[in-house]
Order: structure tokens, then C-alpha cells, then sequence
């Protein structure tokens, strides 16, 4: 089997790649000559004094001669059960001891008597009437039946198939020294294998877990199938006569194509293949026998095991061999090289099964489905290491994560703070350079104002103007920087007041209108400079008014106008009952140089907030009317 | 408002003007004087100090920055010394930083350095009758200061627990820019009682002691025990 790796490669392989495919196969063999040679070693056997081997045997009605270990056919009606007859001599000083017939191995029951008295049925035995079980029995002879000197034992052998039936050779001696024997096969053929499927069973649970909790990894799953599938099937005993569940236990007796299909599925897997449809076609012998099991029951099941089971427990084997072995060498996995020696020496084992079945080893123990169990176990035990391991690395992985995260949790905060800095350096700047220019608009071109009149000295009165004007505008600018939650209302609240007392010396009524309830919409967008800008606005229009329109009552009426569509919006206007002026074409006004540039101050004023300014003017007054946008602009896009 | 001073006899009202800048202080005694009003002048906390030991005004006019002190303290002691006199603070611009302190310690005006004379003089005389003078900008900060916020806004510290529902409205009317008559007509009030509510207000925000100012601190979350 080792070869057919090596002759699929040989062909297109470097020689490096060669040597070492030789490797592999020279290891396998040795592991399976090693295999051998183990195998050969025959159980320790009780003294040859007590062996019995020259049997008669009585078959199908004629009697002969026979010495055993001795095979015969692969199967008997149960009356016509072929029975091995022989005399043993039990010496009159052994009358105080016990004595036991014991039978190492045989296929598949054994009835034995003593001077024609039953005293034992191997049936009853549910480890017993296993034909793949190396089941030894122990049969007590009560001590009235036994006769000092000549006895005769007889022993009848049971044979259902689908192997031959065998009968190793038979013990009868003192218990006590027979039952060591016994008990040390026992040990070996019956426990071990409950043990083995115990931790199968356990191990089934624990990879079937895994796979349901990480469906991406089917080989946990196809394996814990496997596992299931062996613990089950050694559980059960072959049925002894025919019930509903009698079929059911059949096919799962000979489930050993199914084990075979999903270990072969498993090693696939884990060699990295991806699973694919037609790998279903490992599946059909299983299918075919489980079908031929429940329709034929126990005989169609026993019928078809050696032409369907055993070849596909074979070729399984063989494709298990290879593609680990392949894998192995090219991928260099260490699990798949493993996983190549086991399957060697279950092959092994497997083929030595075999040349036993075909009696050309004149032996009987078979060691195929115990390498198999002790090898799941292994594999199970390994992937749970390996599940263990990856979980370790896992939390190395989730504490390194953590401290990474820490540090760039620590590298953000830091980083954020400095943008928050920087943000509010920048933040503090733009508002630095709004507050120059507006003091500039403002106070600082009323303070030169100061200075030229000073300097002329004839004009106290222009002085005071000025310096007030300078004083209510540096009133104004503070005044705008108070955060006013987006309520313009409350900004023109103080303007009010200032407007008040300005035009109060002139003796010039203000007449404060509030349309609706609520005065103005509030713009949570608002910001400062807009403020500015909108009360600067409004005090052109009153500085007009009172210099220019000989108004004797100025209205300020303040609203909300609901839209056509869209949200409402604000518009003040400021309207006196001076004697206006004339428009110029351009909206300009054409009352003389300084309103015009005042009138194109506040087109542009308006502009940078985003509002409407709209100018009437006729022999009843002045009318100036701003329509707030429904949104201020964020950024002071407009050229001043 | 044209007020016509001369309606209201003030010989009677006597007022310590307290103001460091001699032609600021000129120009307000001028119009005060003119209002006929009793006026001494202080250009220093000393000279405050000395004329209060004298006689207590009926109003007291300080400045905030004096050369050698604080208007603040003098406002603190005249309170204390003097409980019928009523305080008023000069201020440059009116602004919510000077004013407030002052109200803290029991000013219950300001007065604006740059008012035409004859305001000047209507205000004084506003506040001899119990009326309180309020900017929309003061008005605007302490409703600020009634609404609670995670973080204590810039400014000040002041408490303004005491304050009633109603209060809040006058001072939010008074913000936008309402006149008494309108806020009156609003709320149901008369229009003469406004005045009276500022003032009402101006003493509710006043920190009377020190026992006072630690139990308010407490109760606003200052000071934890």
C-alpha cells in the first residue's frame, strides 16, 4: 500500500523530492514490518498439559478426526451445527480443585457440554457472539459431573457468517490455573474495546460540539460521525433472532463502509481538500448495505458485508494511506504524516485480518478494529490537544489585542486632544480675526474719527457723536460674542435697548412691533458674525433715519413669514416717516455719496448672512426690509 | 422717558459718587447736581471709607476698579453698614461680568459711564423709588443661569435657586427686547409692578454672608460635604 504514493509522484518529482518520497515508504514499511513481526507474537497459552487439540469431528452427518485450531464452512443451520467431541483425564488428586474449560477464540458461539451436560452457551454473551471480537470464554464444570479419570467434552460451534467458522484449541484444566489466561485476554479483547469506545463516545460529544459551534470546520463534524458510528456499532450485539430491531442492529454492525467513507472524508478534509459533491459516491456501499440490511435483514446484511464492506473498508484504508501520505510530504503537515504511520499500521492489521479470514494464517485474532479504535482515539485526542492549543493562542492573541488596543486607544485620546487643541487654537484665531475686523469697521474707524475731530478742536459736539458711536459699537461686538443659543431675538433685545437710547436725544419714537408670538424663528446655525452683521444692518437703517430723514417715529417690525413651501422664515423691517430719498438705478440711493456707500454697506451686509435686503423709499419715508435666510450660510462666503 | 428732574424734589437724596476718572466724575456729578441731587465725590476706596464713616448716603454710585481696591468690597461693607442704602454700579459697557458681581453683594443697579445726563438722573431716581434698571444682556445671563447645564457657564458664579417661575419670564421678556408694558400685558401683571420684580430679583441673587454663600454653594453642588 506504501507504494502508491510513491509511484503517482515519482514521475514530474525533483530528485530531492524523490529521496524523500523513499523516506516515507522505506518509514512505512518498517512500521508495518514492525506491525508484523508484533502480530506474530503469540499470546501466552496455559500448560500444554491441559491443551486439548485431537478433536472428532461430527459434520453434516459424518464424523473425522480433526486437530485444531480448525476452520470450517462460513455458515450452518443452527441443527446442523458442527460438533467438536473430545476426552480429557481429570486425575482423582484434582477432585478438591475447580476445573474450567477455556476457550481462547472461536467463531461465533460455542455450546459446550461435559458428560453431556450443557454448561455453558457462548449466545447468551453479547462480547461473545461478535465475529470481529477476539472473545475468550470460561466455562466453571460443576463438580458432580466430572468423573476421576476419563471425561468427555463436546462443543458445538455456532456459525452465521459472514466468515468461517473457527475453533481454537480448547484448555480443560484447574481454574485457578486457566483463569489467569483468561482473564488476561479478557483485558485485551473485552475491556479495551469498551474502553475504547467510551472515549470514543466521549470524544464524539466533544468534536461534535466543536463542529456545532464552528460549523467552518466540517472536519470536527465528519469525525465526530465516525466516532458515533464505532461507538454504536460496539454497542450492540448480533441479534440471535429476528425482531424490528434485529435489521437495525445488522446494519449497524456492518457499518464499517460508513466509518470508512467518513474517515476517509476526514482525512480529505484535513489534508485541506474542499469538500465536494461527488465525494457523496464514498457513501454508496454504506447505503447499499444499510438498504440490503433493512429490506434482506440479518442475512442480506451478512451476505454483502465481504463483497461491499470489506473493500470499502479497504479502499478507504488505501485512499487514507495515500492522501496522507501525499500530504505529508508535500504540504509537510505534520498531523497528515501521523495520521499516514497510523493508517500504515492499520492497514496492516487490516490485511493480516484478512489472510486469517481466508485462513491462510492459521490464526484468528483480530487487531484491524482494535488499531482502528486505539488510532480514532489517538486522532480525537489529538484534535482536542490541537483545539486546546489553538484556543491558548486565541487568548495570547485576544491579550496582545487587548494591549493593543489600550495603546492605540492611548495614541488616539492623545492624538484627539491635540486636534481637540488645535481645533480650538483655530477656532480662536478665526474668532480673533473676526473681532479685529469687526473693531475695525467699527471702532477703529470711529476713533479716527475722534482723532480728526480733536485735532480740528472746534468740534466737541462731532467728537461726543463719534466717541458714543465707538462706545455702542465695542457694546455691540461684546455683545455678539455672548453665545445666544441661535435666538436672534435675544441679540435685538439689546439692540433695542441701544437704539432706545440713541434715538431718545433726537426725540424720535421707537415703535417695537412684534408680529407673532414668537418673534423670530431661532437658527441653531447662527453664529456670532452673523449678529454682527444683521444688527449693523439695522443700525444703518436707523442712523439713516435719524441723520438723514428728519423721522419723527421709526417702526421696527419684527416677524416670522410662513414659506410657500419650505420652513418659515424671518424678516425685519425698519420704516420711518421721514421724507426718503430717491433710488438710484442701481438701488443705490442717490441722497448723497455717504448713504450710498451706507445703502451698499448693507446690500453687502446682507449678502454675507445670506438675506434679502430689500429698500423703498418715497414722501412717506423709508422703508428697509430684511428677509432672513432659512439657513445661514456657515462660512462668510461673500466678497466684502 | 425725557425725564423732567425738576418735578421731583431730591434735595433730599444724597449720594456718594465713587469714580477715579476726575472728568467721568465730573461729567456725572454735573448731572446729577443739575438733577438736584446732594453729590460727594470719592476717587478711592480711602476716600469712600472716610465719607461713609461721616454720614450713609441714600445712594451710593462706585466703580468697579479703584486704585487702591475693589468697588466690590465697598458695596459688601456698605451693605452691611448701611441696609437702606440702595448701590449702584458704574459701569463702562454694562456688561454681565462687572454688574453681576455687584449684584452678588448687593448692588441693585448699574449705571452706564457714557448715559446722557438726563438718563443718568432718571436712572438714579428710578432706583430711589424702587425701580431697578435690567439690560437685556443682564437679563439674558441670568436666565441663562437658570437653566441647567452639565458644565457651569463662563462668567460669574451666581445663584439664581431663589428665583420664581414668573421671575424667569420677566427676565426672558426683558432679554428679547419686550417692553415692561409688553411683558406686563403678557403675564397678566400691572405694568407699574415690573420694576419692583427686578429689584425683587437683584435680591434674590444676592449672597448675604458667608454662612449664606457656603449653604448656596452646597446646595448648588459647589461644595460636597
Amino acid at each position: 500500500m506504501s507504494e502508491a504514493p510513491a509511484s503517482s509522484a515519482l514521475g514530474d518529482v525533483r530528485p530531492w523530492r524523490a529521496s524523500r518520497i523513499i523516506q516515507y515508504v522505506l518509514l512505512q514499511a518498517l512500521l508495518s514490518a514492525l506491525c508484523v513481526l508484533g502480530l506474530m507474537q503469540s499470546l501466552p497459552a496455559p500448560p500444554a498439559e491441559y491443551r486439548l487439540t485431537a478433536f472428532r469431528l461430527t459434520e453434516g452427518g459424518s464424523e473425522r478426526a480433526v486437530t485444531l485450531p480448525q476452520f470450517t464452512a462460513p455458515r450452518y443451520a443452527i441443527e446442523e451445527s458442527p460438533r467438536f467431541a473430545a476426552q480429557f483425564v481429570r486425575p482423582a488428586a484434582e477432585a478438591r480443585r475447580l476445573w474450567s474449560v477455556f476457550l481462547p477464540r472461536f467463531t461465533n458461539g460455542v455450546e459446550v457440554s461435559v458428560n453431556g451436560v450443557v454448561i455453558h452457551d457462548s449466545r447468551r454473551d453479547p462480547a461473545a457472539n461478535r465475529p470481529d471480537r477476539n472473545t475468550p470464554q470460561i466455562a466453571d464444570i460443576p463438580a458432580p459431573l466430572l468423573r476421576d479419570g476419563v471425561n468427555d467434552l463436546s462443543i458445538r460451534l455456532f456459525v452465521w457468517g459472514p466468515i468461517p467458522g473457527f475453533l481454537d484449541r480448547v484448555w480443560v484444566g484447574p481454574d485457578e490455573v486457566l483463569r489467569p489466561y483468561y482473564d488476561r485476554r479478557t483485558l485485551l479483547f473485552v475491556t479495551l474495546p469498551v474502553v475504547f469506545s467510551a472515549w470514543q463516545a466521549i470524544l464524539a460529544v466533544i468534536l461534535g460540539i466543536m463542529w456545532l459551534m464552528r460549523r467552518h470546520e466540517p472536519a470536527y463534524g465528519v469525525l465526530a460521525a465516525a466516532m458515533a458510528t464505532g461507538f454504536f456499532q460496539a454497542l450492540l450485539q448480533t441479534p440471535m433472532i429476528e425482531t424490528p430491531f434485529s435489521r437495525l442492529s445488522a446494519v449497524v454492525i456492518a457499518s464499517a463502509p460508513l466509518e470508512g467513507a467518513l474517515v476517509l472524508t476526514f482525512t480529505l478534509l484535513l489534508a485541506g481538500w474542499k469538500w465536494q459533491r461527488w465525494w457523496l459516491v464514498l457513501f454508496v456501499p454504506s447505503l447499499l448495505l444499510t438498504l440490503g440490511g433493512l429490506i434482506g435483514g440479518q442475512p442480506a446484511a451478512r451476505a454483502l458485508f465481504p463483497f461491499v464492506g470489506l473493500p470499502m473498508v479497504g479502499l478507504s484504508l488505501l485512499i487514507v494511506a495515500f492522501v496522507s501520505g501525499r500530504s505529508a510530504l508535500r504540504e509537510h503537515n505534520v498531523a497528515s504524516f501521523l495520521l499516514g504511520c497510523a493508517v500504515t499500521i492499520m492497514l496492516t492489521c487490516w490485511i493480516v485480518d484478512l489472510l486469517s479470514v481466508f485462513q491462510i494464517v492459521n490464526n484468528r485474532i483480530f487487531t484491524g478494529r482494535l488499531s482502528y479504535s486505539a488510532i480514532l482515539v489517538a486522532i480525537g485526542a489529538g484534535l482536542t490537544w490541537r483545539f486546546a492549543r489553538a484556543l491558548n493562542q486565541v487568548d495570547g492573541f485576544a491579550g496582545r489585542l487587548v494591549a493593543q488596543v489600550r495603546e492605540a486607544e492611548e495614541k488616539l485620546k492623545e492624538s484627539f486632544a491635540r486636534e481637540e487643541e488645535r481645533a480650538r487654537a483655530a477656532a480662536l484665531a478665526r474668532e480673533r480675526a473676526r473681532l479685529m475686523r469687526d473693531l475695525h469697521d467699527g471702532l477703529g474707524g470711529q476713533l479716527v474719527s475722534i482723532v480728526a475731530l480733536s485735532e480740528r478742536g472746534n468740534a466737541a459736539a462731532g467728537i461726543g457723536e463719534a466717541a458714543r458711536a465707538a462706545l455702542k459699537d465695542l457694546r455691540l461686538v461684546i455683545d455678539s460674542m455672548d453665545d445666544i443659543g441661535g435666538d436672534l431675538m435675544l441679540a435685538l433685545g439689546s439692540w433695542r435697548e441701544r437704539a432706545t437710547a440713541q434715538l431718545r436725544p433726537h426725540g424720535i419714537a421707537l415703535d417695537w412691533q412684534i408680529a407673532s408670538t414668537q418673534g423670530l424663528p431661532v437658527h441653531p446655525e447662527l453664529r456670532p458674525w452673523h449678529v454682527i452683521q444683521i444688527v449693523r444692518i439695522l443700525d444703518e437703517a436707523l442712523t439713516n433715519a435719524v441723520k438723514h430723514a428728519q423721522a419723527t417715529r421709526i417702526t421696527v417690525r419684527i416677524e416670522t413669514v410662513p414659506g410657500a413651501e419650505g420652513p418659515a422664515h424671518g424678516c425685519i423691517t425698519v420704516a420711518d416717516d421721514g421724507r426718503g430719498f430717491e433710488l438710484a438705478a442701481d438701488g443705490g440711493g442717490t441722497a448723497g455719496s455717504k448713504t450710498a456707500r451706507g445703502l451698499r454697506n448693507m446690500q453687502n451686509r446682507a449678502a454675507r448672512c445670506g438675506a434679502e435686503l430689500g429698500l423703498s423709499s418715497g414722501a412717506a419715508g423709508t422703508q428697509v426690509k430684511l428677509v432672513l435666510p432659512h439657513r445661514f450660510p456657515d462660512s462668510d462666503t461673500a466678497t466684502s | 422717558m425725557n425725564a423732567s428732574t425738576s418735578e421731583t424734589p431730591a434735595q433730599a437724596t444724597t449720594i456718594l459718587l465713587v469714580e477715579d476718572d476726575a472728568p467721568t466724575s465730573w461729567r456725572l456729578q454735573d448731572a446729577l447736581s443739575n438733577a438736584g441731587y446732594q453729590v460727594r465725590a470719592a476717587g478711592t476706596l480711602g476716600e469712600a471709607r472716610a465719607a461713609l464713616a461721616e454720614s450713609a448716603p441714600k445712594v451710593l454710585l462706585t466703580d468697579l476698579q479703584l486704585p487702591d481696591g475693589h468697588g466690590v468690597e465697598l458695596i459688601r461693607e456698605t451693605r452691611a453698614r448701611f441696609p437702606d442704602t440702595e448701590i449702584m454700579v458704574i459701569s463702562i459697557l454694562g456688561d454681565e461680568e462687572s454688574v453681576i458681581s455687584a449684584i452678588t453683594v448687593g448692588a441693585t443697579g448699574y449705571l452706564l459711564k457714557d448715559a446722557f445726563p438726563t438718563d443718568i438722573a432718571a436712572t438714579v431716581r428710578d432706583l430711589v423709588a424702587g425701580h431697578s434698571p435690567i439690560s437685556a444682556s443682564i437679563a439674558r445671563f441670568i436666565v441663562r443661569r437658570t437653566q441647567s447645564t452639565a458644565e457651569p457657564p463662563p462668567g460669574p458664579p451666581l445663584n439664581t435657586t431663589k428665583l420664581t417661575p414668573r421671575e424667569i419670564d420677566i427676565l426672558w421678556g426683558i432679554a428679547k427686547g419686550f417692553s415692561y408694558a409688553e411683558i406686563a400685558g403678557h403675564l397678566g401683571l400691572s405694568r407699574q409692578t415690573v420694576p419692583g420684580h427686578i429689584k425683587s430679583i437683584y435680591r434674590k441673587l444676592e449672597v448675604h454672608t458667608r454662612g449664606e454663600a457656603v449653604f448656596e454653594a452646597v446646595q448648588q453642588g459647589l461644595i460636597k460635604l
